[in-house]
């Protein structure tokens, strides 16, 4: 007599799908995060003949507080265009996301700019339509 | 005879579809909290380089820009005609480089004031180019 031998399936629970995909989009989200400065105060000033900006992968803030940053992190004007000219380098563009509270003093935002020109970048004011 | 009616009846949602639903929870709320696309405003600077001052150095128009006030070529003018004023300056030049205006800021300039007024000299054909002093502490015996 033969004896058939019982074939077991081994199937992947796709029960977990979703926990996985959760878990991969909270990673991305954090890792996203690190270069985000949308936690800065500073309120644009207004402006006409703007334009939408191109993506950026420098963005330098002045805040209401007069802290310069540089991709979310604090930054020391003096050491702005040599950390600028490292985040740049690797950007065809080079285009600088300059966001400046609208009550900055010439003081804090022209050595800014002074830097962003030192590292070989084009500034974009970000602004608001008047 | 009375029939009893069974009303224990369960009635669960499947669980297995709580990831999926979280998951299409978060695209929704990632979608709603996209921020804007930023507007602003190109500016080509030359890069920047030290020079010594001189007097009478260049034939450029120099703007000194101060809190609610312009000064053009060492003369006050109104705010509204300095559109008409950078145009008159400006007419005729056709190189960037006659074009270049130079523009110096009090320290005390708002952001917004400076905005206003480069970028009025940016609409009549200026190339803005920022002086800045730099200040040196001597230290006297």
């Amino acid at each position: 007599m033969k004896i058939r031998r019982k074939r077991v399936q081994a199937n992947v629970s796709s029960a977990a799908t979703g926990d996985i995909a959760f878990l991969l989009i909270i990673f991305f989200l954090i890792l996203a995060r690190v270069q985000d400065d949308s936690h800065l105060q500073w309120i644009p000033a207004q402006g006409t003949d703007i334009e939408q900006v191109k993506n950026a992968r420098a963005s330098v803030v002045i805040d209401v507080d007069n802290n310069t940053y540089l991709n979310g992190g604090q930054i020391g004007v003096g050491q702005l265009a040599d950390e600028l000219e490292k985040v740049i380098d690797v950007d065809p563009n080079r285009a600088v996301l300059f966001k400046v509270h609208r009550e900055a003093t010439a003081i804090y935002y022209e050595p800014a700019i002074e830097a962003i020109s030192e590292a070989g970048g084009t500034v974009y004011h970000i602004l608001e339509k008047e | 005879m009375k029939i009893r009616r069974n009303r224990k009846l369960l009635v669960d949602p499947p669980e297995a579809a709580t990831g999926d639903i979280a998951f299409i929870l978060i695209v929704f709320f990632l979608v709603c909290a996209s921020v804007q696309p930023d507007q602003g405003r190109e500016q080509n600077l030359p890069r920047s380089e030290e020079q010594e001052e001189k007097k009478n150095q260049t034939k450029n128009p120099t703007v000194l820009i101060k809190r609610g006030e312009v000064d053009v070529n060492d003369q006050r003018i109104k705010l509204a005609e300095l559109p008409l004023k950078m145009s008159e300056l400006l007419r005729g030049k056709e190189r960037p480089e006659d074009r270049i205006v130079v523009v110096k800021s009090a320290k005390d300039t708002p952001y917004h004031f400076w905005i206003q007024i480069t970028g009025q000299i940016e609409q009549a054909g200026g190339v803005i180019t920022l002086q800045i002093e730099e200040e040196r502490e001597v230290q006297v015996p």
